[in-house]
């Protein structure tokens, strides 16, 4: 009995440590940052070489890039996951789950040169909007699917015979049953995928980002700045001046970040209660 | 053809010569059996003795497991379920089934019961809502529901949702209901619900059910047969075999000396 106690004296310290940690490093970046909002923070271009101004284009270009990575990533993300679930068992499933596992073990950067020299140079997009959705749609397709395998996984046995039984057909079955049964933990994958992706600098430098850009993305095929790229540019190009800009960015994008994972947290907590 | 002159009328569903196997393992050994229309057949014996596997041969729901083999036939109403041609979406309406959990789809009350009427074709709205009063007032559920048929299933109490299954599976009207242990997961009243809704049921279908609840088997059904180690040792009136079991096996299964 004592040995069980000091044992869980000993975990629940870890857990402590680990969560203190975690914490201590939002508010450190979101408190560090906050002091410079501003209305012309979120709604002017950067001026001067970053010294004065706002972040608008970054903002601009991270939720079209992540519109674009998730429109593109979703689709091709949960069917691969209802294959690998629903159709998978077999040799063809199994390669194809050996090779969606591997590519989330890929570091990003290596997805940025490849994104680089597949979509930006051999396909001709050039440093666009449109070429760095599809290097992250790479990147997000192993989260989505395997999230919604296991999603679909989930759903027991005795739910998919239920309606066999009654004379559905496997795609009624999938469409009609499972994937309403599994819906919100496959939302809830995304989401953290999202929060991801919106958090990912290297490939996003290679493929899509520019430093400065006077306009905003007019097509799929412009350039754009954001967040996480232009924390990186400022902080490491500009002088003491532009610090500034550096922190606010970071400090609103782990807000952003934050609260994608809080509703992710939440829809899960209200699954778990069911 | 000559199947026309074997079955008498009062046979629906024949199992000939049948054997099964999951993977290496025979779990179905040479079963012959005469199921009789408008009856309560209950399939009895000891845990892995086969009965589930025998009834859920009956519905094909074991084609999914890829390791299941069989030989023989089961014969409905004169078509032999296992011919490659049988269209297996309508047979499945002809003959549904009940599980032990019951399992409600993630939709409403009413999604629930419609489910297989959709997936069967059925659009006419007014239809439909008919059907789905009729069902659940056939499952005795109705008076518990009729205000709140849009909510969701999982609100259910587990024995309302076992007869939600249960009105689920007679809305696409079919001909005979195989319920696998649908009262294993309830309470003493939710059981006895379920059994006077069977009993009420059986005058339009006929109804084969697996339990290994033996006074409920007694209560209940009009014929027993009782399986041992993949075999069907005895069958018959059930009222004769809890009287008079002619095999030591069955005498020694309804004392309680196996099981």
């Amino acid at each position: 009995m004592k040995k069980d106690k000091i044992i869980s004296f000993i975990f629940r310290i870890i857990s402590y440590i680990i969560f203190f940690t975690i914490v201590f490093i939002f508010a450190f970046v979101i408190f560090d940052g906050i002091k410079y909002f501003s209305i012309d923070f979120f709604t002017q271009f950067p001026k001067n070489m970053m010294t004065e101004g706002g972040i608008l284009p970054a903002i601009i270009g991270t939720i079209y890039l992540l519109t674009t990575t998730l429109i593109i990533s979703i689709p091709f993300g949960v069917l691969t996951g209802i294959f690998l679930s629903e159709y998978g068992n077999n040799k063809i499933g199994r390669l194809l789950d050996t090779a969606i596992t591997s590519l989330s073990g890929v570091p990003s950067i290596v997805y940025g040169l490849f994104g680089l020299a597949l979509f930006s140079i051999a396909l001709r997009l050039r440093t666009s909007l449109f070429s760095g959705a599809l290097t992250l749609s790479v990147m997000a397709l192993p989260i989505i699917s395997s999230a919604t395998r296991e999603a679909l996984s989930s759903v027991p046995d005795t739910m998919r015979e239920s309606a066999y039984a009654l004379g559905a057909k496997k795609t009624e079955v999938i469409y009609n049953v499972l994937i309403p049964a599994a819906r919100t933990r496959i939302i809830t994958a995304i989401l953290i995928g999202a929060g991801r992706v919106m958090g990912e600098t290297a490939p996003v430098l290679l493929t899509a980002a520019v430093f400065y850009s006077t306009h905003m993305p007019k097509s799929i095929k412009d350039p754009i700045m954001t967040l996480s790229t232009h924390i990186y540019n400022v902080a490491m190009a500009y002088g003491k001046d532009a610090q500034w800009m550096a922190k606010g960015t970071s400090s609103f994008l782990m807000l952003l970040i934050l609260i994608i994972y809080l509703i992710a947290f939440r829809i899960r907590r209200k699954l778990n209660a069911k | 053809m000559q199947n026309d002159v074997i079955i008498k009328n009062d046979v629906i569903i024949r199992v000939n010569n049948f054997n099964a196997w999951y993977g290496e393992k025979q779990v179905l050994k040479n079963i012959n059996i005469d199921f009789k229309r408008n009856k309560i057949s209950a399939i009895i014996g000891p845990s892995g003795c086969g009965k589930s596997t025998l009834l859920r041969s009956i519905n094909r729901i074991n084609d999914e497991i890829t390791s299941y083999k069989i030989s023989g036939e089961i014969i409905f109403e004169n078509e032999n379920i296992y011919d490659k041609e049988l269209d297996l979406t309508i047979y499945r309406k002809r003959v549904g089934m009940v599980f032990q959990k019951p399992v409600p789809f993630p939709m409403s009350v009413y999604e629930n019961v419609a489910f297989g009427l959709r997936i069967h074709g059925m659009k006419n709205k007014i239809k439909i809502d008919n059907i789905v009063e009729k069902s659940l007032k056939q499952a005795a559920l109705w008076d518990e529901v009729k205000d709140e048929l849009h909510k969701s299933a999982y609100e259910l109490s587990g024995g309302q949702q076992q007869r939600l299954v249960i009105a689920r599976a007679i809305a696409v009207d079919p001909e005979v209901i195989l319920l696998d242990e649908p009262t294993s997961a309830l309470d003493p009243i939710a059981t006895q619900r379920i059994e006077r809704l069977l009993e009420e049921l059986v005058e339009n279908y006929t109804i084969i059910i697996v339990t290994h609840n033996l006074p409920q088997a007694i209560r209940i059904s009009d014929y027993i047969y009782f399986m041992y180690q993949g075999e069907l040792i005895e069958s018959g009136l059930t009222s004769e075999i809890i009287k008079s079991p002619k095999n030591q096996l069955t005498e020694d299964y309804l004392n309680g000396r196996i099981g």
